[in-house]
């Protein structure tokens, strides 16, 4: 059952062609790679595919539906998260309160019921804290619930983010680089809690440069090279695909 | 099922409490309308701290939505003979009314760009008030606005009516903050683009502030146009707009009682000013504006924090426990 289907899509940025005409699919409790050399094109795809930027041209649909026009903020709603490469934490907020934010989209309160405190607002609260700290214990940071996020180190803030993105209970969870500055035991274990994410039927697409996170994960890997996708199969095919060596994994090996 | 409000908070608010209600007590007639101004001021600058210490917004233009809260009230009870409660409400609702209308116009700037648009919002509305005298009374402005019946010494009776919606106003901006709505303020502020991958519609939430901030504003002038019984366009311009912006700033935009202990001691200020004035002509006319300027400079340049999440994170240093020692992922 295909949970996300990609057509054709692009994107252009003044005369750079940043994508062109990518298509893939994402099957329901799938994890996808998208791995390629630095300027693929392989951000721009996940920003477009998690509604930060519009594609010049292309269909993106997720259950079914087309996602042209619905809204960035309406993504989360129907179950589409994701996080960012460049960490996007709040870092005046608590690690808890963080985490909060990420159920913005299925809760309800109004701003009188807010304002005023009153039942329903208060106990929708208490219900957001819970769960919140069932997702901070999940990804491993629940001692730190009550610290400012800015006391965090960069690994922690990496697994706050992806709790954030998390506790909403997404269908889809979109990962820009999530093993970016940390190190092996941390991937590792970042590696594991994805396993989990699976496991509770939540599909994942994720850009990685992090080959052992890749070759380990992923059910499918998707090549792009020049915006351009070159190659998709399952890890081992990749491994052994002539286009890709000669594209990437070659000039990557040598380098890491 | 935990406490509605924690210890320290409460200590606050008895504090805050005390203070207020006490404060009456303690000063002269004089001392007393001083007392009812700055509660006037809070209503507006805890509002404003919402739209720039919680949402990230920038508002130059505050005094035009209390300008506005003012004049409804006057105009409503002086010319068509409205019963001053019920003008009351809808001074509060035509400024939120008119927030609401200006941050649909301006919602997709920002920076400077959102700062001049407000400038400028406030610059016309002053200028609406001096000229459209069929309806404003222009520069002579409105005269004989009825007090509120119940509240009519404007005494101490009116000093607790007001300090009794500021009350309200930062009871209701607490709860605010310290629910969904008032995170997704703080996360507009730090990133939208992180706010709308989470399900937070930037624009509403952005256009919430503002609404809230003319709201709060409505309600103080309303009561500041049955206080003053008298209101021109005069205090309605950029000198109060950037009096308000001061006392939000120094006190720590991004805290409420930060605004409320801003407009105190920015108001005290002024009337330390005004009785030194007695003794050094010097100190006369508009000298309090280069005062409130300077204060601004200085605190921007040595405290942007402003005044309570400094000394918020001074206590906080204090008692700062180590990061507690960190568990195995997924353990």
């Amino acid at each position: 059952m295909k949970l996300v289907e990609v057509q054709e899509l692009s994107r252009s940025f003044g005369g750079v062609q940043a994508v062109k005409n990518v298509s893939f699919h994402v099957n329901e409790g799938e994890i996808v790679a998208l791995i390629g050399p630095n300027g693929a094109g392989k951000s721009t795809v996940l920003n477009m595919v998690s509604g930060v930027i519009p594609p010049s041209s292309g269909e993106i649909a997720y259950r079914g539906q087309s996602l042209k026009k619905v809204a960035g903020d309406r993504y989360a709603g129907l179950g589409i998260t994701r996080t960012f490469q460049n960490l996007q934490t709040f870092d005046d907020m608590t690690v808890l309160e963080n985490v909060m934010t990420g159920l913005h989209s299925c809760t309800k309160s109004g701003v009188f019921s807010c304002g005023l405190k009153l039942p329903f607002a208060r106990k929708e609260e208490e219900e957001m804290k819970k769960q919140a700290m069932q997702w901070l214990k999940l990804v491993g940071i629940s001692h730190l619930a009550l610290l400012k996020a800015e006391r965090l180190s960069y690994g922690q803030l990496r697994l706050m983010e992806i709790a954030r993105a998390m506790c909403s209970g997404p269908g889809f969870l979109l990962l820009d680089e999530p093993a970016a500055g940390l190190n092996h035991t941390e991937t590792a274990q970042m590696t594991n809690t994805f396993r989990k994410f699976k496991e509770m039927g939540t599909s994942l697409l994720l850009v990685e440069h992090d080959m052992d996170m890749i070759m380990n994960l992923a059910d499918r890997i998707i090549v792009l090279d020049q915006g351009a996708k070159i190659a998709e199969g399952t890890p081992q095919e990749i491994q052994e695909d002539a286009r890709v060596i000669a594209a990437y994994l070659g000039q990557e090996e040598d380098s890491a | 099922m935990k406490a509605l409000f924690s210890k320290k908070s409460l200590i606050v608010f008895g504090v805050y409490l005390l203070v207020a209600g006490l404060f009456p007590f303690f000063g002269s007639d004089y001392f007393l309308s001083v007392g009812i101004i700055m509660g006037l001021h809070a209503i507006v600058t805890i509002g404003l701290s919402l739209v720039m210490g919680y949402a990230g917004q920038i508002s130059l233009g505050q005094a035009a939505f209390w300008g506005i809260g003012a004049y409804t009230t006057g105009i409503l009870t002086t010319k068509w003979g409205m019963s001053p409660w019920f003008a009351l409400l809808i001074a509060a609702l035509i400024p939120a009314i008119a927030a609401f209308l200006m941050a649909r116009a301006i919602a997709g700037l920002q920076g400077y760009y959102l700062a001049m648009a407000t400038l400028a919002m406030g610059f016309i509305v002053q200028i609406v008030f001096g000229e459209w005298e069929s309806v404003t009374g222009g520069m002579g402005g409105l005269v004989g606005i009825p007090a509120l019946p119940l509240f009519d010494d404007l005494g101490v009776d009116f000093y607790y009516l007001v300090w009794g919606m500021v009350t309200l106003v930062l009871l209701f901006s607490l709860g605010i903050i310290h629910s969904r709505i008032g995170r997704a303020f703080r996360a507009i502020h730090k990133s939208e683009i992180a706010a709308t991958s989470i399900g937070i519609n930037v624009a509403n939430y952005k256009l919430l502030a503002f609404v809230l901030s003319g709201l709060f504003a409505g309600i103080s002038g309303g009561l500041y146009a049955n206080y003053m019984g008298i209101i021109d366009p005069q205090p309605f311009g950029l000198h109060e707009s950037i009096k308000f912006l001061t006392m939000v700033v120094v006190g720590g935009a991004a805290s409420v009682w930060g605004a409320l202990l801003g407009t105190i001691l920015i108001g005290s200020i002024g009337e330390v000013m005004l009785i030194l004035s007695e003794h050094f002509p010097m100190l006369k006319g508009d000298m309090d504006t280069i005062v409130y300027g300077a204060i601004l400079v200085l605190c921007i340049i040595f405290m942007p924090e402003g005044l309570v999440p400094r000394l918020q994170k001074i206590m906080a240093k204090r008692q700062e426990e180590p990061l507690p020692a960190e568990r195995k992922l997924g353990a």
